[in-house]
């Protein structure tokens, strides 16, 4: 592929587009286009916010509608059968096809690409969460009304806690997925780390391999973080092994 | 049934061999005291040897280095004069049948490929293992059409029936049994003992089986092993003198106080004199009943039916009619078998509150009538001073 | 940054088509349309079951394989279940571009991004299906004097199908989403016709090639939930 200086192709010729990704992150650059500077950390860092806040948000919002939902649901344990096909419906539509749609649609901007995402996001949450609340012993659950706890109580200080892993790690999975898709944001307007890879005509290929590897980072620590959270979100009852 | 078992006593007579324990020590890494210590004793061909005590003793550790699902740490063990090391773990095992108390059928495999298990792997011919398959089933006195059945579709008592038919299907002289009636619930437990016991009259395997429940020891061993904890042999002797000489003070604790009720597991009905009981067909006159009452050893007439099955007492009311009715008004159960220990036939009769329980053969038909008295009668004469019975005439 | 503006300037590109402009000027969603011009999607569906199959299919041989191995050596199912779990992490459209310097543009970029997201749940269904076989069946097995290969292949295997299977539907359904991005890797796909020729606000091409992509997976669910249950016979036998 590249050659050294010496004409002789070095093994580790392919590194090099990955330095010039790097140098691309620290360094403002003329555009492919000519009329304005790219690059740059104050621009990674913008993208990258934006990023984080369009995905924050949809999780956000995903939560609020879906962990209640989840909690009433499997505190009744009814809708099994729908609330395991959303997942299973979710996994099969394509997030391109979502943010197309929606575009087509509803039109482009920050609030519209937000409502694709939760769209994305629901399906895992709310099914774990279902499972989640399921999964609790039947016998603590009776212990919990026998002691007179109403069914509001009962979910809140019996389910949901003991569901808890089981909820973060859906929540975990909903993020790495928002991520992901946030990458194809710009196609709706909104600029995420996902624009230097969709606009390379503008950011030329360093950016590319930059918006890639910075996307790579970012949901890496998302789930990194989600990861430890989960971890910390067990009740510390549970955690204590015999 | 019985003639199918007689035809099959020719060829089912076959092999068995010898176990031998030679100084066998298993020790487990890490911890001080080995699981097993020196354990000696040898089991001949054709009997079941029971290895029996409390948890932890280490007879099913025992059991398990037979057939090398535990490898020895020093000592060896002898299948017909042969160390078990000398074939590779998986080539002996397919010449020892293992049955387990979960009983562990394949779920996936119906019950005829569960039963083939050890043929196919021994590369037996399709018609032969199909014919085997046939053959089992019927041993176990299952409908032909199980073969085609998965395990989920069978009851307990089934399921076990079909893991002691796999065991079998290879014919091998030798069979491990660790806990195999455990699972199952103590109704159909008894049931199943005596089924099994007929089949080891039939086919006489060697064989070694483990309990920890002593009554089961009396009831199915020829000769009883009893380990302390460490696998220490305390005392290795037929049951009747493990009920009438315990070594020590351990196998008296663990054989326990009722010794002497415990002699009655020991004797089957079939041992005794049973009397006999005035019997009557459904339709015949009563008054041949109450002839028939004066010439039998009790005053109330049994009800069999056209294969001499029983169906009920006559009582008074009943006699008073012309004709002897099809529905009595007292039915015929406790029903007892002549293979039933006698400490189970008493507890069956002390359970239903009755006097009397038509005694069967193993067609259903009756035989004789056992009562409390009979037993009790009989404990307390000569006869059961002895007690000494020779134990391969225990089953017969 | 330049981008909103030029699809909605490319809308009004002409698109090869045979019924009428009023599609596209009006912007519905006309079934007529698809009917008409279903063959431009047979191409794009064509490389998109191709992508899929190959993808999962690949996953499968060597998950499997990494299943098989960590079976009887099991300090290797954390690692194993790690590292795959960062390939799961990362954003395909990410892994794209990653592997473009090495691997250039093509089908084959797009095949190992694909491959490496199904790893971790194909791994983890294979270990857990072989774990949740009941341990008396396997000590019954090995007592009857299955050799290790034979218990695995035998037993083992057979009754941990329906994990196993459930691990290559939701991989399958998933890898079926994720290659509509395959076409930023230059490997075609339905996904070339939502956005190649920018035809991104065509509702009605949105819908056909969206459709297309969740009927495929739903097809893949159901085609692999036959097999499983052809193969299972078993669990559909009810207690007498």
């Amino acid at each position: 592929m590249a050659e050294g200086s010496t004409g002789v192709i070095e093994p580790f010729a392919f590194l090099s587009p990955f330095v010039d990704a790097i140098d691309f992150i620290l360094h403002t650059r003329e555009a492919q286009t000519g009329t304005v500077n790219v690059g740059g950390l104050s621009q990674a860092l913008e993208f990258t916010w934006e990023h984080v806040k369009l995905s924050g948000a949809a999780i956000g919002i995903a939560c609020a509608i879906a962990v209640p939902l989840g909690l009433a649901l499997g505190h009744v344990g009814k809708g099994e059968l729908v609330a395991i096909s959303i997942s299973n419906v979710g996994r099969a539509v394509p997030s391109l096809a979502l943010i197309a749609f929606f575009v087509a649609y509803v039109g482009v901007g920050f609030t519209n690409v937000t409502l694709a995402l939760v769209l994305l996001a629901i399906p895992p949450i709310l099914t774990n969460t279902y499972v989640g609340v399921r999964q609790v012993d039947r016998e603590v659950i009776d212990a919990g009304r026998g002691m007179g706890l109403t069914p509001f109580q009962v979910v809140r200080r019996i389910e949901l806690p003991l569901a808890l892993t089981t909820i973060f790690g859906g929540i975990r999975t909903s993020a790495v997925n928002v991520v992901a898709t946030a990458t194809i944001a710009p196609l709706a307007g909104v600029l995420t780390l996902g624009d230097y890879i969709l606009s390379a005509n503008v950011y030329g290929e360093d950016g590319r391999l930059a918006g890639a590897i910075l996307v790579a980072l970012l949901a890496l620590t998302v789930e990194l973080v989600f990861a430890a959270v989960q971890r910390l979100a067990a009740p510390r009852g549970l955690k204590i092994t015999a | 049934m019985a003639e199918a078992l007689a035809a099959r006593g020719s060829r089912a007579g076959g092999s068995a061999s010898p176990v031998e324990f030679k100084s066998v020590t298993k020790r487990y890494f890490g911890q001080a005291e080995p699981a097993i210590e020196s354990l000696s004793f040898a089991v001949p061909a054709g009997d079941i040897c029971v290895l029996v005590g409390p948890s932890g003793c280490g007879k099913t550790t025992a059991l398990r280095l037979v057939n090398r699902m535990i490898e020895l740490t020093e000592g060896d063990i002898l299948i017909a004069g042969e160390s078990i090391r000398a074939r590779p773990a998986a080539e002996l095992r397919r010449g020892i049948g293992y049955v387990i108390q979960q009983i562990g059928l394949f779920p996936h495999l119906t019950v005829g490929a569960n039963i083939a298990t050890v043929p196919k792997l021994l590369g037996w011919d399709r018609r032969r293992i199909a014919s085997r398959v046939q053959e089992l089933l019927d041993l176990i006195s299952l409908p032909p059409e199980m073969s085609k059945r998965y395990p989920a579709q069978l009851s307990g008592g089934q399921r076990q029936r079909v893991g002691v038919a796999r065991a079998l299907a290879a014919d091998p002289p030798l069979m491990l049994m660790d806990e195999p009636f455990g699972a199952i619930d103590p109704i159909n437990r008894e049931r199943l003992q005596n089924q099994f016991l007929r089949l080891q009259s039939e086919i006489k395997k060697t064989i070694l089986f483990v309990t920890h429940d002593i009554d089961e020891a009396i009831k199915m061993g020829d000769r009883v092993a009893v380990l302390q904890k460490g696998g220490k042999l305390a005392q290795y002797a037929t049951p009747a003198e493990l009920l009438m000489s315990p070594a020590n003070a351990f196998v008296e604790d663990f054989v326990g106080a009722d010794r002497a009720l415990k002699r009655l597991s020991l004797l089957r009905v079939r041992d005794i004199d049973l009397w006999k009981a005035p019997l009557v067909r459904v339709g015949e006159p009563t008054a041949k009943a109450r002839a028939a009452i004066g010439e039998a050893d009790l005053p109330h007439p049994l009800v069999i039916d056209a294969d001499g099955r029983p169906i009920g007492w006559l009582s008074d009311r009943d006699l008073a009619s012309d004709v002897v009715t099809g529905t009595p008004d007292t039915t015929a159960s406790p029903l007892v078998e002549l293979d039933d220990v006698l400490r189970d036939a008493l507890s069956d009769l002390l359970q239903s509150e009755t006097q009397y329980a038509p005694v069967v053969d193993e067609s259903g038909r009756v035989a004789g009538v056992l009562s409390i008295a009979i037993i009790s009668e009989f404990l307390s004469s000569d006869d059961a001073a002895e007690l000494a019975v020779d134990p391969a005439e225990r089953v017969s | 940054m330049f981008l909103p503006q030029a699809i909605h300037s490319f809308a009004q590109v002409q698109i090869h088509e045979r019924s009428g402009d009023s599609c596209i000027a009006q912007n519905k969603i006309c079934p007529g349309w698809i009917i008409d011009n279903f063959d431009r999607y047979t191409h794009p569906l064509v490389q998109h079951v191709y992508l899929t199959v190959v993808s999962v299919g690949l996953g499968f041989a060597i998950a499997f394989s990494l299943a098989l191995l960590a079976h009887q050596r099991r300090w290797l199912v954390g690692p194993i279940v790690g590292f795959t779990g960062v390939l799961y992490t990362l954003p395909s459209l990410a892994v794209f571009f990653l592997l473009l310097p090495i691997t250039g543009r093509g089908t084959w970029t797009a095949v190992i991004a694909l491959t490496a997201y199904t790893l971790q749940i194909i791994f983890r269904n294979v270990v857990g299906g072989l774990d949740n076989v009941p341990a008396e069946a396997k000590d019954a097995g090995r007592g009857a004097g299955l050799t290790d290969r034979q218990l695995l292949w035998r037993i083992e295997l057979p009754l941990a199908l329906p994990d196993i299977i459930a691990g290559l539907r939701i991989a399958s359904t998933t890898t079926v989403g994720l290659a509509t991005l395959a076409v930023f890797a230059g490997a075609g796909g339905l996904g070339s016709e939502i956005v190649a020729g920018s035809n991104i606000t065509f509702k009605t091409g949105v819908v056909a090639a969206g459709g297309l992509a969740v009927l495929l997976a739903i097809a893949l669910d159901i085609f692999l939930l036959a097999i499983q249950r052809a193969l299972s016979p078993w669990r559909r036998a009810q207690p007498a």
